[in-house]
């Protein structure tokens, strides 16, 4: 298989050496997020994260439960909104959050418009795999696909080479249920990865493997990496994990207490 | 594909869901047949009545009855200017059970002077069998059977049938009209009035002759002249009289089709909001249940409009289905009912194109809104919480 060039456009691996400053593909400041569990009842879980992320870079959050590292991810990936700095939801000073992905500000998008980025621009990969149950390994790919408005034979080649990529192709026509947990998660990173996306988060995504098949997917998202350019996000609690990673965000009661390279 | 697979997931409560459209689409079926064919007997009597004749009947009132009046009034219509051809005639029930409400129309036994009305008729009778009377039947017991008659009785052309308790010659059967004709028996004229005057009470009979008995008169006006100013002319000559014109008829025989139409396709109607309920009931079970995959779905990537939709064409599939099934067992009732009617003389039923295609469209429709409301909900759900939902 031949490189892939980066959709953003910028050179992959550029953090590895990298003391020309270049333009993230991900960075937050000033990233709030309360929820609002009952009338009185608030719960603070980002209290102003900065995070920068460069592109071609594995990067883990890493933390306790309950230190905001899933919230990160959730606001990293488009998936909710960092609170507003009108500071509504209670514990602003005031400094307004900022979300910039590949260049474009992306905190005050629409829900629609985040929807499309996710589609065509990231990938995800979940603790518990989250495959559509009645869809077998190859549909469920293509699902990824045709929510990216990509549809016929190039779909599904792209769908059959990602499956490849993730050494599944001989069980395309397998539903999840006929699967390993190992292999399922090796599913959901091909469906992660058949739009080329710019970014893949993946929260906890070896939490449900034993220690061989962590192994095995750690070894396949490197190899991704080494060979494609593909910036990863993981939130792990997992140690093995975040060594395996070229920078560790640790996180703290809603904080960045510490970053390790 | 995929939508199937989905249903296919909770077999019996997707089973029990179609069951309800199902159920639904068949009462609307049936009920709709009933009506069509209600309608289709009011729509062939309205063509009766547009050759312009107006009906003429003793006793008064808004409906036509049976009533003996005295044939000498025939000069007198005929005396009214703008009237072009009177033809007096004798219509009583096949028998005295037969008074009673029916679905239907009731059997009678009716005459008219032979070849009177040529050329005035556009309710044109013809022979499937045999032939129709002719002047030269006045004198004997020979009787032509409208088709419902001769299936109930099982009689052919030289069969005999006791009408009224005299004995008559089949020599013709109707083809098919759709309406009156087929469930009547007509005899010659001499004969009807003297088999009418037994069926009065003896007080009655006594003040008549049967060769002046008629039960009322076809008045056709002169072309080109209003039935209104002859009905008016008619009443004034005697007070006993009542009339009806071609748009008396679409008004009283419309008014009761409509009341009908409507009590039948709204028993259709409440069985569907039954039958969509259970759909919402189900498409909002199904998305509780896939709460998680929703999450998921979005966010990958599905944006709110592509889950509806999703949603939208399942319940609108269940729809389709049960409305297919609710169609084909309604037509099956609506042959079957037919067939056992048709030796006794009454077809309830008439089933459309347009109500077989319509059932279905509705049924499809109806699923499509069903999924409506629970598709909205499922749109709203945050994906990550979703996601974490169990």
């Amino acid at each position: 298989m031949t490189a892939i060039a980066n959709p953003i456009g910028h050179p992959a691996r550029v953090m590895a050496d990298a003391t020309v400053a270049t333009a993230p593909l991900l960075e937050g400041r000033n990233l709030r997020k309360t929820y609002r569990l009952g009338r009185r009842n608030t719960v603070e879980a980002l209290r102003g994260v900065d995070v920068r992320i460069e592109p071609g870079e594995v990067v883990a959050i890493m933390g306790p439960s309950g230190s905001g590292k899933s919230t990160l991810m959730h606001i990293l990936g488009l998936l909710h909104a960092p609170d507003r700095a009108d500071g509504a939801a209670g514990g602003s000073d005031g400094l307004r959050p900022e979300l910039s992905f590949g260049g474009r500000d992306v905190v005050a998008l629409s829900d629609g418009e985040r929807t499309k980025i996710r589609a065509r621009e990231m990938g995800f990969v979940f603790q518990d795999f989250n495959l559509v149950p009645t869809l077998t390994a190859l549909e469920n790919v293509l699902l990824a696909c045709d929510y990216a408005d990509r549809g016929g034979r190039a779909a599904r080649s792209a769908a059959l080479e990602a499956l490849e990529m993730v050494g599944l192709s001989e069980r395309a026509g397998h539903r999840p249920a006929e699967l390993s947990g190992g292999e399922q998660q090796r599913v959901a990173i091909a469906r992660a990865l058949v739009n080329r996306p710019a970014l893949v988060l993946a929260d906890e995504p070896t939490g449900n493997l034993d220690s061989a098949r962590t192994g095995e997917v750690l070894g396949l998202l490197q190899r991704l990496n080494r060979e494609h350019g593909q910036t990863f996000v993981l939130v792990t609690h997992d140690q093995e994990v975040g060594e395996a990673c070229d920078r560790v965000i640790r996180m703290r009661d809603g904080l960045v207490r510490d970053e390790e390279r | 594909m995929r939508m199937l697979r989905n249903l296919s997931r909770r077999r019996l409560r997707t089973a029990l869901t179609i069951l309800g459209i199902t159920i639904g689409i068949w009462a609307l079926v049936v009920f709709g047949s009933m009506a069509n064919r209600i309608n289709d007997m009011v729509g062939k009597g309205s063509v009766y009545f547009q050759s312009g004749a107006i009906s003429v009947w003793g006793g008064g009132g808004d409906t036509p009855k049976m009533n003996p009046l005295d044939l000498a009034l025939e000069d007198r219509i005929k005396a009214i200017p703008d009237v072009d051809v009177v033809v007096p005639g004798v219509s009583m029930y096949l028998s005295d059970d037969n008074a009673s409400m029916s679905m239907g129309l009731p059997p009678m036994i009716t005459a008219q002077p032979a070849g009177l009305t040529t050329g005035r008729d556009t309710l044109i009778l013809r022979a499937a069998a045999g032939r129709l009377l002719a002047a030269s039947d006045e004198g004997s017991n020979v009787v032509v059977l409208g088709c419902d008659l001769a299936r109930q009785y099982s009689k052919q052309v030289g069969d005999t049938i006791t009408l009224r308790g005299e004995e008559f010659t089949v020599v013709g059967v109707l083809a098919q009209t759709q309406t009156q004709p087929d469930n009547s028996a007509m005899i010659p004229f001499a004969a009807e009035q003297r088999l009418y005057l037994t069926t009065l009470p003896s007080l009655v009979k006594a003040n008549l002759t049967a060769s002046n008995v008629v039960t009322g008169f076809q008045v056709y006006p002169k072309p080109g002249t209003s039935p209104d100013t002859i009905t008016a002319q008619i009443k004034a000559l005697s007070p006993e009289l009542g009339t009806m014109t071609g748009a008396d008829f679409d008004k009283l025989a419309g008014s009761y089709a409509a009341m009908l139409n409507s009590v039948l396709v709204g028993i259709g109607l409440i069985s569907l909001a039954v039958g969509g309920l259970s759909v919402v009931n189900t498409m909002a079970m199904s998305i509780a249940e896939r709460t998680r995959e929703i999450g998921i779905k979005r966010a990958i990537g599905a944006g709110r409009i592509r889950i509806v939709r999703e949603i939208v064409a399942e319940s609108a599939l269940i729809g389709c289905i049960g409305g297919t099934i609710g169609l084909a067992l309604g037509a099956l009732l609506v042959t079957l009912a037919n067939e056992a009617g048709r030796s006794s003389g009454t077809i309830l039923f008439e089933l459309t194109a347009g109500t077989a295609i319509s059932s279905v469209i509705f049924s499809t429709v109806l699923g499509a809104i069903a999924g409506f409301v629970p598709a909205l909900h499922a749109a709203r759900l945050d994906p990550v919480a979703a996601l974490r939902y169990e």
